[in-house]
């Protein structure tokens, strides 16, 4: 299925490009946003971090909302409402395993592709932001985690459509909360006190905030990665037995269209 | 023998909100709990036994393709069962699925942007078929279609015909005990149409496959069923052998009369006067009579008449009194105009 999705995705080449470049023009709007916030400050740190600290976290932030984006919202919706996912029903296969395969493939191209060069641009372009040595590692193993926390998030979304079979309005909620709590539009540590303390005990944090913690914090405690990992790691479990269940009861409450 | 597939009391109800036109009814519906209860099949019965061909006939939005998402386990029921290969299919579905093949005519299962044969492959991994299987059966398929023409072919960039032949030997390809084809010959030339008939007639005779057929194309039924089920808004009129069908209605001949002679042929309007004399023939020796149906094809005036209620001589004789005859068919009546009737609500 890897294979299928991969295939699937190098067919739409163009819209590869137009990705990059979309996401290109987003990263200098930021750029400017940012810079006249900073400069409107009289210090040059906010909550701890610098302009040059607020970039490249938000330069990676966006980079990885970007290749991890899914579009299994919109494909279930459309399947739902045109009655093709009738066709996967029937299939002998795990549904939601299906899709992850399906999806995992264009995330693969997607990391390749626009994440690991906007790392390596930011390396050198910001003076070397992040070491390169453990914390790779625990990033890389976070960026798992957070695929499979995204997944499982979209995944639920996805099966909303079976009742409401309208897609476009549940999916922008699910990018706004997403985008927001994630820590991607504005880094959590410029959140209010109160909020912040809610959205670190949300899943949704840990599909941009971990990971880079991990990989922009210098010398963290061993204590400090394991329990970032930790959290995830529940957040995958949780998610994955919660979408699950609402599948299974949302597939046998299914109305499917067309006959 | 067990049957393969048993329906037993089988139903399903939708609930569909009553919705209104234009724009003040369109903001209405949002707040509306105004529901109805649509009942698409209603206390169904049925027994499907190995390795039979069997007709699921109806009007459209009978309710069949409902039935056959219960049975595939796509849906679930409202009341009554399905077991198919000895479970509910829609609680095992994936179990289910590892059995079954489904042919959508309306929509393929086959991957959009792909060779046909790369789908082959991806379905032979997800169905766990042994290279050898996949083999036998490829090399089977060789023997009834010209494969490399369209193996190697995007499925996107094929046309209806060859898209429908791909769709069906992909829901072959695993060996399944059961198959569902919903429509398979839809849209398909003569030529296309006698070929899959042929293959199902072929893959049926040597895996045993059993086949549910739903289709509106009496060719497809007259050349593959031997049985033949009817339901009409959701319940069950018909279940039982295709010759019998014509019992249904009585004994029924069609009368074939050429009325016009050589040198007239081709003069509609005489034709059309023929027809409404014939009508006027037939009004005035047996008045209101409604078991007479009087239509044109070609240069013929065709009478369907119910023998029981009036002798085909009788026909004969009162419409020559009247008019010169310059030429007489009698044929039994065709499966179509049968099932014609019992849509037309006959029974």
């Amino acid at each position: 299925m890897i294979r299928v999705g991969f295939l699937d995705n190098m067919q739409f080449r163009l819209a590869l490009a137009v990705q990059v470049i979309g996401n290109m023009i987003y990263l200098v709007l930021m750029y400017f946003l940012w810079k006249a916030i900073f400069d409107s400050s009289p210090v040059d740190t906010i909550n701890g971090m610098t302009f040059e600290d607020t970039m490249i976290y938000l330069v990676l932030a966006s980079a990885i909302l970007e290749f991890i984006e899914m579009w299994i919202v919109w494909g279930v919706g459309r399947d739902v409402q045109s009655g093709q996912i009738v066709v996967d029903l029937l299939r002998p296969v795990n549904y939601r395993t299906n899709m992850f395969f399906t999806c995992f493939g264009g995330t693969i191209v997607n990391l390749i592709a626009t994440f690991i060069p906007t790392m390596i641009v930011v390396y050198f372009v910001a003076g070397r932001a992040y070491a390169l040595s453990w914390n790779l590692l625990w990033f890389f193993i976070s960026l798992i985690l957070s695929i499979l926390i995204n997944y499982y998030i979209n995944f639920f979304t996805a099966t909303i459509t079976f009742y409401t079979e309208s897609v476009w309005g549940i999916n922008v909620a699910r990018e706004v909360v997403v985008g927001v709590l994630s820590g991607a539009t504005i880094p959590l540590a410029f959140f209010p006190d109160a909020f912040r303390k809610v959205a670190e005990i949300l899943p949704f944090q840990g599909i941009c905030n971990s990971p880079l913690t991990l990989l922009l914090g210098d010398g963290m405690a061993p204590s400090e990665v394991i329990s970032i990992l930790g959290v995830q790691l529940f957040w995958v479990v949780a998610l994955s037995v919660v979408s699950g269940l609402f599948f299974k009861v949302s597939v046998r409450r299914i109305t499917v269209n067309g006959g | 023998m067990e049957p393969v597939i048993r329906l037993e009391n089988l139903t399903k109800e939708f609930k569909v909100l009553n919705r209104h036109e234009g724009i003040k009814g369109a903001i209405g519906d949002l707040f509306s709990r105004d529901y109805k209860i649509v009942t698409a099949v209603n206390d169904v019965s049925l027994d499907i036994m190995p390795g039979e061909i069997i007709g699921y006939l109806g009007p459209n939005g009978a309710g069949k393709s409902t039935t056959i998402k219960m049975m595939s386990g796509v849906l679930e029921p409202t009341r009554g069962r399905v077991i198919c290969n000895g479970m509910e299919p829609y609680r095992n579905r994936t179990q289910n699925a590892e059995n079954i093949g489904v042919v959508f005519g309306q929509r393929s299962q086959l991957w959009w942007s792909l060779p046909a044969i790369e789908s082959f492959r991806i379905l032979r991994d997800i169905y766990q078929v042994s290279n050898a299987d996949y083999q036998e059966m490829m090399d089977l398929y060789a023997t009834m279609v010209d494969m490399e023409s369209i193996l190697h072919k995007p499925v996107r960039q094929m046309s209806l015909g060859q898209r429908t032949l791909c769709d069906i030997l992909a829901a072959f390809l695993h060996n399944p005990s059961v198959v569902y084809l919903d429509e398979p010959t839809i849209g398909l030339d003569v030529a296309m149409k006698a070929k899959i008939r042929e293959l199902i007639l072929m893959l049926n005779e040597q895996k045993k496959t059993t086949v549910i057929l739903t289709t509106h194309d009496m060719g497809d039924v007259d050349a593959l069923c031997r049985r033949i089920v009817i339901i009409d808004k959701g319940s069950k009129l018909y279940d039982n052998d295709i010759e019998h069908l014509s019992e249904l209605f009585g004994k029924y001949r069609t009368l074939s009369l050429v009325l016009t002679g050589k040198s007239d042929a081709g003069n509609t309007e005489l034709i059309s006067r023929r027809l409404a004399d014939v009508k006027a023939v037939l009004e005035e020796r047996w008045p209101s009579s409604d078991f007479f149906e009087v239509s044109v094809s070609d240069f013929s005036i065709e009478i369907l008449i119910d023998e029981k209620k009036a002798s085909l001589m009788n026909v004969i004789s009162a419409i020559q009194d009247k008019m010169k005859i310059y030429d007489i068919h009698i044929e039994e009546i065709s499966t179509e105009s049968v099932i014609r009737k019992i849509y037309g609500g006959g029974i």
